[in-house]
């Protein structure tokens, strides 16, 4: 249980780095990938860190209705 | 320390307890709202917002994000020590994961006497309102996040404390709803505009 956690821990520090150097450059996909590897970040803490994978379905689904509509509310305005 | 079987497949037993999913829900729909709303106001001065994010220090908020994932880590570590009722391992991870609090809070001092010392005060401009505002209010969370999980580790630490496996569940959930939010606010204050 400690070892899927910690890749999952891993993983998110990759992807914190990776959004840092992302910001940096001066790409067009910039915004989209920002936005798509921070909903990345938000599901590992929420299905792994905070056990969210082993409930129920309502509260799944209501986490990725909420981030959906927070990323696309986002992106639309940016 | 009282070790109960819980169903967290059941609606009404999310992990950390249904009442503290509402506040998560209930915070979580607040500071989006608010970035949003900061956002949208972006649009009427785009210039002002990316220059202004220009001043922010983004390596000190991308070593603030790997300090509250690496405390994150250590949380749910320790949840799952406790679990298998170790609660010695359980309380050294405990320890890391206030480090990781602490160390969050004192690399978001110096980045606020820096931006202080620069006259970027709450009454700057459009953009410093909206970043004093959200990071402050985020900032107060995490120091409530501690005073639990103070309260939790001395709970712990009693032989004769009836502190159960649900309240640390539900202490864990309210640290990573810090997590969280944070989340949120980095990429769109720091990075986006």
């Amino acid at each position: 249980m400690n070892k899927h956690i910690t890749l999952v821990w891993i993983l998110l520090v990759l992807l914190t780095v990776s959004v840092g150097i992302i910001s940096s450059l001066s790409l067009d996909i910039a915004v989209i990938s920002i936005l798509l590897l921070s909903s990345l970040k938000f599901i590992g803490v929420t299905f792994y860190f905070m056990e969210l994978k082993k409930a129920h379905v309502f509260w799944k689904v209501s986490i990725l209705i909420y981030l959906s509509f927070f990323s696309i509310i986002t992106y639309s305005f940016l | 320390m009282q070790v109960q079987n819980i169903n967290s497949k059941s609606l009404y037993y999310p992990p950390g307890g249904i009442l503290l999913w509402i506040i998560i829900f209930l915070e979580l729909i607040t500071f989006g709202v608010a970035l949003i709303a900061m956002v949208i106001s972006s649009k009427e001065n785009p210039t002002v917002f990316h220059e202004s994010r220009l001043l922010l220090n983004t390596a000190f908020g991308t070593i603030n994000t790997v300090f509250l994932i690496t405390s994150g880590f250590f949380m749910a570590v320790s949840v799952n020590y406790l679990k298998q009722k170790n609660t010695k391992k359980s309380l050294l991870f405990l320890r890391f994961t206030m480090l990781g609090g602490l160390l969050f809070l004192i690399l978001k001092s110096i980045e606020y006497s820096d931006k202080i010392d620069a006259g970027l005060t709450i009454g700057y401009n459009t953009f410093f309102t909206f970043y004093w505002m959200l990071t402050l209010f985020h900032v107060i969370h995490v120091i409530v996040g501690l005073v639990i999980l103070g309260s939790v580790y001395i709970g712990l630490k009693n032989k004769k404390s009836t502190t159960s496996i649900e309240d640390v569940e539900a202490s864990a959930a309210f640290w990573h709803m810090c997590d969280l939010i944070w989340l949120l606010l980095f990429p769109i204050i720091y990075l986006l505009f």
